[in-house]
């Protein structure tokens, strides 16, 4: 029941090839495709990261609120167009460590037991996005990529944040490679509001605990020029250190703004 | 495909999530109804339950999840949270020890957990059944969190067991009054005190209801004496219709008459102050017995406990069983076992020689079985 479900979400965003009139969408809602931002503009959310077009081949993003307490420098590259391909890499650097010495404490907020303490982690990650316009207003794109650590020390495989959305991000911080690969529909349905569905799997290079797979499904609305509201949620499966595997449902929120 | 057809299908997945979310999805935390069906544990190699003549052993035992004596953040003044699986399953090894040893017909056990994360996710009560020689047993969990954002607890999963030989029927979990003086969100997450009931039915004698409670250990206002009462409403219906109970477990209360009923010092860690002017809070919290020696009263009152009043207040150290210093040996009694119906004489036992596995000595005694 579970492959079918997967494979039917995975399915829908893989759904349909047309040409399109994208480019209201691109201005409002280029992030997760391998559209850049462009030359000289920004936007930023509290969860999505803040990205600045450095020019037609470049954008620097960063995520600003966590920045200092996960330092992370990103870049993503245009590759140009193939065909009605459009192409782009990805690539970031970013210490976890910090964050984890934070949320190993005591009392509220302890999301890792006080006793662990975290040496230097480098996290290192390199991807592959691809843009498609398949109809009036719809973008699909796909993505693949690769996280790995560098670090000081292993850390101990009890420290984990137990949690869907975190678990499979930090995986590859104590063990393996993560390899991650998704799909994503986004279109819009007017002038203000837009949609995207889409699907990620994490599939981290170790024994144990190694499968995650995400649905994600979020409506944006252009409440101004420079201000959007998002809102949707993740569905999220995984094999935890808990064994059994499980679903989870999460909410997500996020208010964007950036350059008019 | 067009642009219309791509929004009517934008619902599959919103359908998709509605259905997950009614049905495979957990809150955060766990909320218990006032009564509802244990969980039945079974071995998969069932053992042949012993025949016994006139009397059955019964046993109580707060395990503290396995991890002995050693400091825990939240009892024992420890830094601690988690603790690795080659340091729980040494203290689970212990116990079902001392559990061989002894061998009790029926196990009250509190404490015990489930693939919780401070006990490296082992299934305590499976280990248990597995390296036991009891067959059955019914579980509830009393603080149940898929994840606690503090301290590191994460995952928890910490209940209520009664392990038998025999089948268990109609297993329950009775929920206690919730703490009245905690705030709603940490109450949330925290445990929720209850009660695990079940029959057991030995061949040629009336089938027995067992009762198992873990009161409030750290409530200071009359949480704690709501569930005396809660405790005791349930003996009651027994006894009013004629059954002849075994109940007991880990009270988190002194025997009327104590001659210390303040442990504040005992359990004060390093840091802590309290009966000095200007401390608040001015007693450790579930440290100051003072306000309630007389709360057990009425369950004593009406039933028989395997320890008789009179025998415990002659000779109180002989009765104690637990203490929250790790190095230090028992200094007040918080366990109990009660009937509506008689123990043999000269059964009680306080196993105060097992020091190491726990921070409860557990206690057991010897039910006069009534024949059919």
């Amino acid at each position: 029941m579970i492959r079918k479900l997967i494979v039917s979400i995975s399915l829908l965003c893989f759904a349909g090839i047309l040409h399109a009139q994208e480019e209201p969408l691109l201005k409002k809602w280029s992030y997760n495709t391998a559209y850049l931002m462009p030359e000289r503009k920004w936007e930023s959310g509290i969860l999505q990261p803040f990205r600045y077009g450095i020019n037609r081949k470049l954008e620097v993003y960063t995520h600003v609120p966590m920045l200092p307490f996960i330092p992370e420098a990103g870049v993503k590259v245009a590759w140009g167009n193939k065909n009605t391909f459009v192409l782009a890499s990805e690539h970031s650097l970013s210490v976890p460590t910090p964050f984890l010495n934070i949320v190993s404490r005591k009392g509220i907020g302890g999301l890792i037991s006080p006793e662990y303490d975290f040496a230097f982690i480098l996290s290192v990650y390199n991807g592959l996005l691809v843009t498609k316009p398949i109809a009036p207003k719809v973008l699909f794109s796909a993505k693949a990529g690769l996280a790995f650590a560098i670090r000081a020390e292993k850390p101990d495989p009890q420290s984990t944040i137990d949690l869907p959305v975190f678990y499979p991000r930090m995986a590859h911080y104590y063990e393996g490679t993560s390899i991650r690969f998704g799909t994503a529909v986004k279109g819009s349905l007017g002038e203000k509001w837009f949609y995207e569905e889409g699907v990620q799997a994490f599939i981290i290079t170790r024994p144990e605990n190694n499968f995650f797979f995400e649905n994600t499904g979020t409506l944006m609305w252009a409440a101004g020029k420079s201000f959007r509201i998002r809102g949707g949620y993740i569905l999220a499966y995984g094999k935890y250190p808990y064994v059994t595997p499980k679903w989870q449902l999460w909410p997500t929120l996020d208010f964007v703004f950036g350059s008019r | 495909m067009n642009n219309h057809l791509y929004r009517k299908i934008a619902f599959f997945p919103i359908l998709t999530v509605l259905f997950m979310a009614n049905n495979s999805c957990e809150p955060l935390a766990t909320s218990f109804r006032e009564v509802e069906d244990a969980i039945i544990y079974t071995k998969e190699q069932k053992i042949l339950p012993p025949q016994p003549d006139s009397t059955l052993k019964v046993m109580t035992w707060n395990i503290r999840f396995g991890i002995g004596r050693q400091p825990w953040f939240g009892d024992a003044c420890g830094d601690n949270t988690v603790f690795r699986k080659d340091e729980v399953i040494p203290g689970l090894e212990k116990i079902v020890a001392r559990i061989n040893q002894v061998r009790p017909d029926i196990l009250f056990l509190q404490e015990c957990d489930v693939k919780s994360n401070r006990t490296a996710y082992i299934d305590e009560l499976q280990y248990i059944l597995d390296h036991t020689y009891f067959n059955y047993a019914a579980y509830v969990s009393e603080w149940k969190s898929e994840f606690i954002p503090s301290d590191g607890l994460a995952r928890m999963d910490m209940g209520l067991v009664i392990l038998s030989p025999w089948p268990l029927t109609d297993a329950k979990r009775i929920n206690l009054a919730p703490r009245g003086d905690q705030a709603g969100i940490v109450n949330y997450f925290y445990l929720h005190s209850c009660i695990v009931t079940a029959n057991v039915k030995i061949p040629g004698f009336k089938e027995i209801p067992l009762l198992n409670i873990h009161a409030s250990a750290f409530a200071t206002d009359d949480t704690k004496k709501k569930h005396f009462e809660e405790f005791k409403a349930e003996m009651d219906k027994l006894d009013a219709e004629g059954k002849y109970f075994v109940s007991g477990g880990d009270l988190n209360e002194l025997p009327p008459g104590s001659d210390s009923t303040d442990y504040c010092y005992e359990d004060m860690c390093p840091g802590e102050s309290f009966h000095q002017p200007g401390d608040d809070p001015m007693h450790k919290d579930g440290s100051n017995y003072t306000p309630e020696t007389e709360w057990l009263r009425p369950i004593y009152d009406a039933y028989v406990c395997a320890f008789p009043l009179p025998e415990y207040q002659q000779n109180q150290p002989a009765y104690f069983t637990h203490t929250t210093r790790p190095d230090h040996s028992w200094d007040r009694t918080l366990d109990y076992l009660f009937t509506n119906h008689r123990w043999r004489k000269g059964s009680a036992i306080t196993h105060q020689d097992f020091l190491t596995e726990s921070d409860h000595a557990p206690v057991s005694a010897e039910f006069v079985l009534v024949k059919e």
